[in-house]
This record gives structure tokens, sequence and C-alpha cells, in this order.
């Protein structure tokens, strides 16, 4: 019994440094990434923006694998882009569906023998077809089948322009996104990338690229994904974002320089994480070869995408994120507290390694060890009662307080429904979806060396911008 | 540290973020009736002003007064900014226009006091100075000399404002000193806002041009860069000193380059020989120089042009051969002259010069 008792101490003194821990980073990071929201909205009013029209030629490409529903209005939308210097580029790798031939009918698209130069390696193109007869060029690259990080090597090869933007084929950019995503490097000189911010488009309506109504999403689970991201992704990105430690900008929106990525050898095909991985490479060989360097985080560059609706949809994404994470920081495991790295290597790499890649196990034993505790009968049922809903009011708030933070500061109008359900189902998302996704999470890297290169299929639908 | 602290400490965090929401949403809901009412206010005041005007009266010293206590706080200054740009949308611009050249006092004034303010604020006020104020016509010495001391601060909003506004000032001394602050400066300042800020000079740019070039050689390669890029998209005149640019091995490359591609802009026969060497110097080492020379050939002609081309076009430099086929597509040569290499055995260079015809015979076809 004593043992018992010892092991429950000691796992109690574990748990009190592990939620300090996280509750001091959620409050940093939503008080920061908040102010920062905030902030940004009094430069806008006060005008300290570029005001000219300053054009960094830029290449998107867009990484397709049977997306014959969603491509065409992808494509569409990126046309409407107010953006002068671009081009379109789609990597069809390998589709077994129609996903060109809806491309080639849709933009009248023409074959034609372009050699491409490749500097990264990818597997070999089959056709390359091309059309010049819209505002900028597009050229759709129908490949073998290797990978999204092979199709978007391939995509890199093709690429003319100096920066390359990489999106999902089932995400809409916002009017303004790429001029947005670009101003950091006119900004500052030592931009190597630029993270998007990727929005749930469930529920809002898009026409030309705009914003006409925002709604929660009428379903729960998106609804309460909407919160998370808001929580987790938007106010933690800002917060890496101050001092150079983000090392992770979503597959579903970044702008790279792309020299830069070709020097350190350009998109993993061996990862599923091939995003977060290429951001973690680009610390290692900046930091590596004495290169100044930043990775910045553009927080108004919006990048609407389709978020999971159903549990099993929502699983194998963030199984596939789970296992790109252990991926990416298994391989670049040396920045881990060394000096060399700064703050990448002792505060981003260890949030990631203790609240992002270990916390679903350390969650799951701590459940355990209640089970356990209470079995024994030596746990205080009422105050560990408080002490979880301290805990879910808590982040609760928090996840409001960016919520809030983001709807204020870009001028949406929520209606009464909308404010309720954010309000509702703030805690159902700190209590039952956050310990759903823990065990999602920590199944995640059974067998993945077996599905580590394939595409995830997602139920897809047509998003309504139109 | 007690457990029950801990809880207390979460408690106090939850309750100040929630008093924090709720003040917040409460302000936000009550500030856009509040700038209203300053809009409003203003509106009228300058109105009743504008009429003085119409009637041939001057400002009313009142007026200038209470501008200069009011527009020091920078919400009355956007409501002022809101104010000026819906009269200047509906009326006639002249009244606005003589209103603006009476206020000049009373913005100097509020220049002095912005330049001490957080770099945020300056910076609005610049951006203010840029839209109303800073017009040739309204050239106010002091006020310029300000500005200089607004580039100065270590935020590129501020800096960028600023140097627009003396831009439109147009006044070719302060431009010259404005780009010995900022090659001075601590913050980066991207050459192609330069190049545009220059570009959108109201004076007389062939003086301003003259000005810079004494100075050029006291500038940093990344302000040069910029100058060399402004005087490429203005004047063709100074093909000598270009020829003297990219022919010194001593100045630095990018500066070399922006040279080259000047004479891609303006043809100048003397410098062919210097463009072929560049296009035939086969260190690979010096791959930027032959790709830019390339690219400029397009505009020369001539059977060594044609043959430097194809040559070009075997070169192991991936960006060497595009820009040699695209050059060689603009000579408008017939298909039969460049058989050589379509039908050539170099796979490389067959298959680019192939795609660009090909693609520039689909783009004229509009197939």
């Amino acid at each position: 019994m004593d043992a018992i008792k010892f092991f429950l101490n000691c796992v109690g003194v574990f748990f009190l440094l592990y939620m300090i821990g996280y509750a001091s980073f959620l409050f940093l990071s939503v008080a920061v990434g908040s102010s920062a929201l905030y902030q940004l909205k009094r430069r806008n009013l006060l005008k300290n923006e570029l005001l000219q029209e300053y054009y960094v030629p830029v290449s998107i490409l867009v990484p397709a694998y049977n997306e014959e529903i969603t491509i065409v209005s992808t494509v569409r939308s990126l046309l409407n882009l107010e953006y002068k210097l671009y081009e379109i580029i789609i990597v069809d790798d390998g589709s077994t569906d129609t996903t060109a031939r809806a491309l080639i009918d849709a933009f009248q698209m023409r074959q034609i023998a372009r050699p491409i130069h490749r500097v990264i390696p990818c597997h070999p193109d089959q056709a390359i077809f091309e059309t010049q007869d819209y505002k900028v060029p597009i050229t759709l690259i129908c490949k073998e089948n290797g990978g999204k990080a092979d199709a978007l090597n391939m995509g890199i090869n093709a690429a003319r322009y100096p920066y390359f933007v990489c999106m999902d084929a089932d995400s809409v950019l916002q009017y303004d996104s790429l001029e947005k995503v670009v101003r950091p490097v006119i900004e500052d000189g030592n931009v190597v990338a630029v993270g998007g911010a990727v929005r749930p488009c469930n529920g809002v309506e898009i026409q030309n690229g705009r914003v006409v109504s925002y709604h929660m999403p009428s379903k729960l689970l998106p609804c309460m994904q909407v919160l998370e991201y808001d929580r987790s992704f938007l106010a933690a990105r800002i917060l890496f974002d101050r001092f150079n430690g983000s090392i992770i900008i979503s597959g579903a929106f970044g702008l790279f320089k792309k020299s830069t990525v070709i020097d350190a050898g350009g998109y993993d095909p061996s990862t599923m994480g091939e995003d977060m991985e290429l951001v973690v490479k680009l610390h290692v060989f900046c930091r590596e070869h004495g290169i100044p360097y930043r990775i910045r985080y553009a927080t108004d560059a919006i990048c609407w995408t389709q978020a999971p609706e159903t549990l099993s949809d929502l699983r194998k994404q963030r199984r596939r994120w789970h296992i790109g994470l252990f991926d990416s920081l298994m391989r670049h495991r040396q920045i881990l507290a060394n000096p060399k790295y700064g703050l990448v290597g002792f505060v981003s790499y260890l949030y990631f390694l203790i609240y992002e890649l270990f916390s679903p196990y350390i969650e799951l034993f701590g459940l355990a060890t209640v089970i356990l505790a209470f079995a024994v009968d030596l746990i205080n049922v009422p105050f560990m009662v408080l002490f979880f809903l301290i805990y879910v009011i808590y982040s609760a708030i928090l996840s409001l307080t960016a919520f809030f933070a983001r709807v204020h500061t870009v001028d949406l109008k929520l209606g009464l429904t909308d404010i309720l359900k954010a309000v509702g189902l703030c805690a159902l998302e700190v209590s039952c979806l956050r310990f759903i996704l823990a065990w999602v999470r920590a199944t995640a890297l059974l067998g993945y060396k077996s599905k580590r290169n394939a595409w995830g299929k997602i139920q897809r639908k047509k998003i309504n911008f139109e | 540290m007690g457990i029950e602290t801990m809880i207390y400490i979460y408690g106090a965090v939850c309750v100040s973020m929630i008093v924090f929401n709720v003040v917040y949403a409460l302000l936000l809901r009550g500030s856009q009736p509040r700038m209203e009412r300053r809009t409003r206010r203003m509106a009228a005041a300058v109105e009743t002003q504008l009429q003085r005007l119409d009637e041939g009266k001057p400002l009313e010293r009142r007026h200038l007064l209470v501008l200069q206590r009011r527009l020091r706080r920078v919400k009355n200054l956007a409501a002022f900014d809101y104010v000026l740009r819906t009269l200047l949308s509906r009326q006639e611009d002249s009244s606005v226009q003589r209103y603006l050249e009476q206020l000049q006092p009373s913005i100097l004034y509020l220049a002095l006091v912005y330049q001490r303010r957080e770099t945020i604020q300056a910076a609005y006020f610049s951006y203010f100075l840029t839209r109303y104020m800073a017009k040739k016509h309204l050239p106010i010495q002091s006020l310029q000399d300000v500005l200089l001391v607004y580039l100065e601060k270590e935020n590129l909003y501020c800096r960028v404002n600023a140097l627009q506004a003396l831009c439109a000032f147009g006044s070719a001394q302060h431009i010259l000193s404005a780009l010995e602050i900022l090659d001075r400066g601590a913050v980066f300042f991207h050459e192609k806002i330069l190049t545009e800020t220059l570009l959108s000079y109201t004076g007389d740019h062939e003086q301003l041009i003259t000005l810079l070039w004494t100075r050029f050689d006291v500038f940093t390669p990344h302000i040069q860069l910029a100058l060399l890029n402004y005087i490429r998209f203005h004047t063709g005149d100074y093909v000598q000193e270009m020829f003297a640019l990219m022919t010194d091995p001593n100045r630095d490359k990018e500066v070399r380059l922006a040279a080259i591609r000047y004479f891609g802009r303006y043809p100048y026969p003397p410098a062919l020989d210097a463009l072929l060497g560049f296009t035939l110097d086969g260190n690979p080492a010096l791959w930027e120089y032959a790709t830019v020379a390339v690219s400029a050939l397009a505009r020369y002609r001539g059977p060594q042009v044609v043959e430097a081309l194809k040559q070009a076009l075997h070169s192991p430099n991936w960006y060497v051969r595009c820009a040699a086929a695209s050059s060689l597509e603009a000579q408008h040569m017939d298909y039969m002259d460049l058989m050589d290499i379509v039908d050539g055995a170099d796979r490389y260079a067959r298959e680019i010069l192939t795609y660009q015809l090909e693609s520039h015979r689909k783009q004229k076809a509009g197939v």
C-alpha cells in the first residue's frame, strides 16, 4: 500500500508540474496571441501597413490526389486573388479519378512538351498541360504517384518564380491572402518562410474570395474545431513567431523562399508530416550554415479549409498530424535543448515534444492513475472533480478569449446563436473532444510505417465560395 | 505552494479573462458611435471654415488653435482624416486645398508633437502628411526637415510613409538626405519599396537622378541597386555610366547585374561585346552574369548574337539555357535557321528551345 501511495504521490507531483507548464503556456499564448491581434488591428487602423502595391513573384503549388470534386473550384478561387504576379501549378499525383480531365476541360488546357529542371528528386512527369488564356499562367503536371511531398517537390522544380506557396487542393485562399503572406518578405529580407492562418470554412459563405457571411458551423464537431484552431494554432503560433520559434507551417497555406528550400533538400517524401518536417529542416539548415533567417506567421493571410465533419475523418486527420509530428521531431532531435538553436530548441521543440507528442500518453496515463487511485480509495473525489472543473473552465475561457480576439479584430459579425454555440461548446471541446483526440493520437503510431507515405483520404465537399 | 493556491490563481486568471472579454466587447460596441460623433463634430467645424474661405475670409484663428489641441490625440486625427477624405471625394478640390494651405502652421506644430510619439502614431501622422499635405505646391521646408527625423525612427511604416511624403513634396535635396539616412539605418528597407517610392517622385526626375548620381558611390550596394532599378525604369540616358558599372569587376555582383539589365531595356551597341563576353564565359561560378546577359541580348540583332545565343543553349546551366531559348525566340528567326538545334544531338538544348517556340506559337495563335 505504501508503495502505491508513494507512486501516486510522485504521479501527483509530476502532474502538478505538467499542468502548471501547460496552463502557463496556454495563458501566455492566448495573452500574447490576443494582444498581437488587437495590436495588428490598431496598426491597420493607423495605416501602419504598406499601402502601395509591391509584388514579389509567387508560384502557387497545388498538389492534388483524387480531388475531382474540389479542384476546379479551387483553381477558380486562385484566379480571383487580388495579386498581379503569380502562376498556378497543379500537380496531379497519379490520381485514379478524373482530377486532370476536370482541369483540362474546365480551363481548355493544352498538352505541351515542357522540360522541367529537376533540382529536387521526384517521380517523373507523365504529361504537362498549360494555358495562358487566363489572368495568370496555369500549369497542370500529371505524374506518377509518389505522395504529397513528392508532388510538392515536382511543383518546386516546375516553379518559375523565386517564392512559392503550397496549399491544399480543398482549400480556398482569401482574396488578399497572397498579398498579406508576401508582406513579411518585403518587410524583412531574411524571411525564408511565412505561415498563413488556416481557418475552418464550415459555416462560412465566401464569394470571390471574400467572406460574405460568417457563422459557426451547424455541426458540433467542426464547431469545436473552430475553437480549437483559435486556441491551439492561432494563439500558439503567434507566440512562437515572437522569437522566431515557429516549427510548423500548415501544408494548407505557407509561403517559402524557393532557393532556400532547394538548398535544404525540399520536402521529404518519406514522412507524412512533410509540412512540419520542412520547417524544422529550414531551422536546422539555416542554423547549421550560419544563414540569418526568419520564419514568420502572417495572421491576416487567411486560407479557408474544410474541417472534418465526422469523427472518422477527424481521426484520420489527427493520426496523420501526429505521425508527422513524431517523424519531424525524431529526425531532427539534435535540436532538443541545443544552445545553437536558441529558443527553438529550448521552447518550441520542448513544447511540441511534451505537450503535443507525449501529451496523449501522459493524459491517458493520468486517467489510468485516477482509476487506480479510485480503486485503492486514495483519491479525494470532490477535490478531483473540483480540479477537473477548474481545468475545464480555465481552458474554455482561454479558448473563448482567443476566439473573440480573432472575431473582434477581423470585424466579423457574430449572431447571438453563434456566440451561444461558442460559449456552450468550448467546455465540451476541452472536456470531451480533447480526450477523444488524445486516444486517437496515442494510437496513431501503431503501424505508422506502412501508412506514412499515403495521401490522407477525407470525405470532400464542394466549398461554397461562388 | 498549496494546491488550493494554484486553484485560486487559475480562478483569478479565469475571472480576469472574463472581465477582459466583456470590457473589450463593450468598448468595441461603443467605439463606432464615439468615432461617428467625433467625425460629425469635426466635419461641422471644417464645413464652417470652408464657407468662410468661399466668402474670401481666412480661417479663424480659434479653429486653428482648437485643431492644434484636438489633433494631438490620434483618434481625433483619424476622425479628421476621415472628414478630409470625404470632403475631397465630393467637393471641389480648390476650397479644400486652400483650407489645407492655411492649415500648414498647425500641421508643422503637430509634426513636432508626433515626432515624439510612439512610432505607430508617428507612422500614421506621416501617412496623413502624404495624403493631404505633401503636395508639390505646398512645399513646407521645415516640414520636410521634420520628415527626415521621422525617417530615422526604427519603424518600417514610419520610414515608408515619410519617404513617400518627401517624394510627394518633390525636393531632390531632401530625397538625397533621406536616402543617406535610410542607408545608415538598422531597419531593412526592401529595394522594391525604395524604387517604387522614388518612381512616385513629383519633382524633376532628371534633376533628382543627376543629384543622386553624384553621391552614388557613397551608398551601400543595397541602395545602389534600388537606384539603378529606378534609373532603368525612368531613363535610357545613363548608358555610359552603366557600362562603366557593368564592366567594373570590383563592383558588387547585384549592382553589375542591374547594369546588365539596363542594356536589356536600352540597347547600346558599344555594350554588345561585353554582353557577348558574359554570355560565352564558360565559368560556372559566373552563371548569373551569363543568364542576365543572355536575356539582355534579346534586344540585339546580328549573326554573332544568334551564334552566341545558340552556344548558350548548350550551357550546362539550366537558367542560361532557358534565357537563351527565350532570347532566340525573340529574334523571330525562321524555323530552318534553328534546325541545327531542333534536330541537334543536345537533348537539353533541343527540348528547351522546342518548348519555347511551341509555347510562343500557341500563345500567338490563341490555341
